[in-house]
């Protein structure tokens, strides 16, 4: 195996993937969000509850690759407890990180979501890790 | 018994077929390529390579208008073609060919030309549910248009075509029975000659989408006696943005035209403008006739090597791969019908199609991984997505060797 695959499948990655966290229907979510990449038919929905602008809890329900459930894992972790725009923030940090090849996913403070650092060095895979970010501002947008 | 994992000789006259193709000379990713996406797009052949470059830099100019040397020499080559594809199908005559942007543009044409006019609320067209989106959607605008319903035949658990249940479909209201020869997703030949001779005995119209068996196999037009035959020049070794529509004259003598412009009218006036005969009323403006004269130098090396052969070989080859693929740990072949051709899909218990195009690219093989343009069919098998491996006639037995090979590296990786 080459290094870039190594660096793409990191063991952490792997982890999350084989036993991804939150990964269900949140029945009486407050509000979902269904994102779907047309190019490969990979199909997610990211569920939240919220309550005073703190995500209480968010899960996500998945049709799609290990990058792509890795990814959808490690955001139910991270926003779960943060404040609304807090979580925003971050997950724009993170899109414009792997789209942009100057910047560093290192910036970010979360050592698990660095282990998806790896797709930069596969560009068509990039949508993947990016998928579940973008169906989680989606939902946010619905939240009333 | 024969052995099922015996790898297929290669014949004699395909032992050289590899080094017609310059691109299977290059590396991918540190690796010698193999390339098993070809009913995505095949490789094109140094003749054709030449023939179009040959174009640009002697004969170049516009065809059916100047009467200079250069453009009569462009027409004649253009023509050439269409004459080549008439042959190559054996159709009844050359103004059966219309030349179009590919199989999509084709059904398109079809769609908009002959079925429109004809159709009217509650009157159905009859498709699989393994189509390509190219035979699915032109028809779901049509009907928005018409108020005409989709029929959609099933299909079996092994990816057969219950053909007894599209033939019962056939109803006193279908205005065109269409169906995909060849499943590009799956690999399924469909028994269109049943179903053009069922369609026949009801006076019901047949498009046959060839997209994925023109390249495998001998097709004769005047023999199916099917009314309309779609397919793409890419798909079959010759340039993309170009393939063809075969139509029955007198189906195209009854059709309207599907884009106007300069070359398909015969007269223009603004009291009224006429319209040139088939096949140049559906051929409005400049066409690519350097995807004309690519065509015509595809057929040639089609036909040198010989049809029969290509499908005899590949007939071997694409069994041999799905019997590799079967025995492979972890592997599952979605569809398993009863005729094979061109395509295998499958997935793993561990690694999701794109994890398996991913690894498999870093070894230097070429899959398709995703829905191939069939998300109605992924439904239908519970999935959402597939790895694809499909084959041409440069390919051999050490292709899927290497191939089996790297997804014990998949199954290796995701356990
Ligand atoms: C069965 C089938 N029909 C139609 C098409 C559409 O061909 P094109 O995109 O070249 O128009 C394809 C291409 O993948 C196909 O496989």
């Amino acid at each position: 195996m080459n290094s870039e695959l190594k660096a793409l499948y990191r063991d952490t990655l792997l982890e999350h993937s084989r036993e991804p966290k939150n990964n269900r229907v949140l029945k009486n979510a407050d509000a979902y969000f269904e994102l779907k990449n047309p190019l490969c038919g990979d199909l997610i929905t990211i569920y939240l509850k919220v309550s005073h602008c703190i995500v209480s809890e968010a899960t996500f329900e998945a049709q799609c690759c290990s990058i792509c459930t890795a990814s959808a894992s490690m955001l139910t972790d991270q926003i779960t407890k943060s404040d609304i725009e807090g979580g925003i923030d971050f997950a724009d940090s993170l899109i414009e990180s792997l789209l942009q090849p100057g910047i560093s996913i290192a910036n970010l403070e979360n050592e698990e979501i660095q282990s998806l650092a790896g797709v930069k060095s596969f560009p068509s895979r990039i949508r993947c890790a990016t998928l579940p970010w973008e169906a989680f501002k989606g939902a946010v947008s619905r939240l009333v | 018994m024969t052995d099922l994992l015996a790898p297929p000789p290669i014949p004699a006259a395909l032992k050289k077929a590899r080094d017609d193709f310059p691109i299977l000379k290059r590396e991918v990713n540190g690796k010698p390529l193999v390339y098993l996406d070809n009913a995505a797009s095949t490789q094109k052949p140094q003749s054709v390579i030449d023939a179009i470059t040959q174009y640009y830099a002697n004969e170049n100019s516009n065809i059916h208008r100047g009467v200079h040397l250069l453009s009569t020499e462009a027409t004649a080559a253009y023509e050439n073609a269409r004459t080549k594809l008439a042959a190559y199908l054996n159709a009844n005559d050359e103004s059966e060919i219309v030349f179009t942007r590919g199989a999509t543009e084709s059904i398109n044409l079809v769609a908009h030309s002959f079925l429109e006019p004809l159709a009217s609320a509650g009157d159905e067209i009859l498709i699989s549910h393994m189509e390509h989106h190219a035979n699915i959607v032109p028809w779901q605008l049509l009907c928005e248009r018409t108020g005409a319903v989709l029929k959609v035949a099933p299909i079996f658990d092994n990816g057969d075509l219950d053909t007894d249940t599209y033939i019962s479909l056939m109803g006193p209201r279908t205005k065109l029975a269409a169906i995909v020869h060849v499943s590009n997703s799956i690999g399924t030949v469909n028994p269109i000659e049943r179903i053009i001779e069922a369609a026949k005995d009801r006076s019901i119209p047949t498009l046959i989408d060839s997209a994925q068996s023109i390249q495998h196999m001998k097709l004769d037009v005047q023999e199916l006696d099917c009314d309309f035959l779609v397919f793409s020049g890419h798909k079959m070794f010759m340039p993309t943005g170009i393939g063809g529509l075969y139509g029955k004259r007198a189906k195209l003598d009854s059709m309207r035209p599907y884009q106007g412009g300069g070359d398909m009218i015969a007269n223009v006036s603004f009291d009224g403008t006429t319209f040139k005969a088939p096949p140049y009323r559906f051929e409005a403006g400049t066409p690519h006739i350097a995807g004309g004269i690519g065509i015509a130098a595809g057929i040639d090396y089609i036909e040198s090597i010989g049809r029969d052969l290509i499908c005899d070989y590949e007939t071997q080859l694409i069994d041999y791969a799905a019997n590799r693929l079967k025995s492979t740990a972890g592997v599952r072949l979605i569809g398993e019908p009863s005729h094979r051709a061109g395509a295998i899909s499958f997935v793993m218990n561990s690694a999701h199609a794109h994890d398996i195009g991913t690894i498999l690219d870093t070894e230097g093989i070429a899959v398709r991984s995703g829905h191939h343009c069939c998300e109605p069919l992924m439904k239908r098998f519970g999935i959402s997505a597939t790895a694809r491996a499909s084959i041409a006639l440069y390919n051999n037995h050490e292709d899927i060797d290497a191939l089996v090979e790297s997804l014990g590296k998949v199954h290796q990786l995701f356990g």
